[in-house]
């Protein structure tokens, strides 16, 4: 069935947005078109002032409203204590769990040399130049647990410690709720080599 | 009909994220050839498929055959080569090989000839030896599974012995009555190398001691070979 031009127009949007096929824009089409009119130019609004306003941020590369952000100039935060990861979405994530107190550094992807992703893709330099600045004494590496986070980690632990900072990588192991019998021998090897004295 | 379920034991040549928590990974099956598989909600930290549809991953697969895709119903780890993501220095090399098998092997017959050698190299690869000599083996040994062998022996176009010419674009050596000013002239030891490498069982690599000139020829040899007929710019650049 062929919709009217605005119509039609909303749903390839949609469609754009990661995860979404035809029948969910089509779905979600219709639902913007049964809700109030003010409410969906306030939706409208809101998506281009995010676009307009959000930026990274100079110094550590989250989003942010203001650079640099709320985290590097935040006082209570521990500026010796560097977490390093992929996404800024990782960056929430690790603020969720309400245990780190130190400042951020994301590198906006991993290496992936096939992809033409190399160091100088990612905020690597901008990392060498941030720790070689002084004052920061650990640098925790928080890139996914994969090919190439494991890889970048390992770059980034080479890069780092002639300069004389403690390097550390989050632990491996087994998810909270989960059964022994069921994990693989990979994350099982691994969380016994990171086993802590209780 | 053909069965939708199998089990096949594979490598993983490629791994990358699709839609929101599902990876899409290339297999490199024994039985069936080259394969897109699917993992659902491998990226999910509670997976029970995450570890083992990683790149650089030795295992066996239950698949069960889509429309589009295979999808990954169970797998069960037998090798995993954890120091190519830990070592900054075998990364590429890792790479290097499972980036030059998916381009080169297609198709869904067996391959059980390729499966092997690229196991076998990754294995070799995380031991002591030449790793540039390794790679040299492994493009040539490829080529030659792929139905592209290189020619080294004798000339192409006379077939007279002690050709040491070689052409890219023509595959092979050639004398130099022949060559007509095309092709890179190569040390008579170079040749030798490429023949020993192709025929050689991937071990005997180690054994083997070529000078700093017969390295560097049997390279460039292969790169050029690989970019003229495959289009490898991309790959040949993590050597």
């Amino acid at each position: 069935m062929v919709y009217p031009e605005p119509l039609e127009k909303l749903i390839t949007g949609f469609c754009r947005f990661p995860g979404i096929g035809p029948k969910t824009a089509q779905r979600l089409a219709f639902y913007l078109l049964d809700r109030p009119r003010e409410e969906v130019a306030g939706f409208a609004r809101a998506m281009v002032e995010a676009k307009d306003k959000m930026r990274f941020c100079s110094q550590c590369g989250c989003f942010t409203e203001k650079d640099p952000c709320g985290f590097c100039t935040d006082p209570r935060r521990e500026r010796a204590v560097l977490c390093v990861v992929q996404e800024p979405r990782d960056v929430l994530v690790l603020e969720r769990t309400g245990q780190f107190r130190g400042v951020y550094h994301v590198l906006h992807g991993a290496l992936s040399p096939l992809d033409g992703i190399g160091p100088e893709e990612l905020r690597l330099p901008l990392l060498a130049r941030r720790i070689g600045a002084g004052g920061i004494g650990e640098v925790i590496i928080a890139t996914n647990p994969n090919v190439e986070g494991d890889a970048t980690a390992a770059y980034i632990a080479r890069m780092v410690k002639p300069l004389g900072v403690k390097v550390t990588r989050i632990a491996f192991g087994l998810p909270v709720g989960g059964d022994l019998e069921y994990a693989d021998d990979l994350t099982l090897s691994r969380s016994l080599e990171g086993r802590r004295e209780m | 009909m053909a069965e939708r379920s199998y089990k096949t034991d594979a490598l993983v040549l490629n791994s990358r994220p699709l839609g929101e928590a599902d990876r899409l990974i290339t297999l490199l099956t024994w039985e069936k050839g080259k394969i897109a598989a699917v993992a659902r909600g491998a990226r999910k930290t509670k997976s029970r498929l995450a570890a083992g549809v990683d790149l650089f991953t030795y295992g066996h697969y239950l698949l069960h055959q889509g429309r589009s895709f295979a999808i990954i119903t169970g797998q069960e780890v037998k090798e995993h080569f954890i120091r190519f993501r830990e070592d900054p220095d075998l990364y590429p090399y890792g790479l290097f090989l499972a980036g030059l098998t998916d381009r080169l092997i297609a198709g869904t017959e067996p391959c059980p000839a390729s499966c092997r050698l690229l196991l076998d190299s990754w294995r070799l690869l995380d031991g002591e030896l030449d790793r540039d000599l390794l790679c040299r083996a492994f493009e040539l040994k490829l080529t030659d599974l792929a139905g592209h062998r290189p020619h080294f022996e004798g000339c192409l176009g006379c077939g007279a012995g002690g050709a040491h010419i070689f052409s890219p674009r023509q595959g092979g050596v050639f004398c130099r009555q022949c060559a007509g000013g095309d092709g890179m002239e190569l040390d008579p030891g170079s040749i030798a190398l490429a023949v020993r490498l192709i025929g050689a069982p991937l071990a005997q690599a180690r054994m083997l001691r070529p000078g700093p000139r017969q390295k560097r020829e049997l390279a460039q040899v292969t790169a050029t070979f690989l970019r003229y007929h495959f289009d490898l710019d991309d790959l040949i650049k993590l050597r």
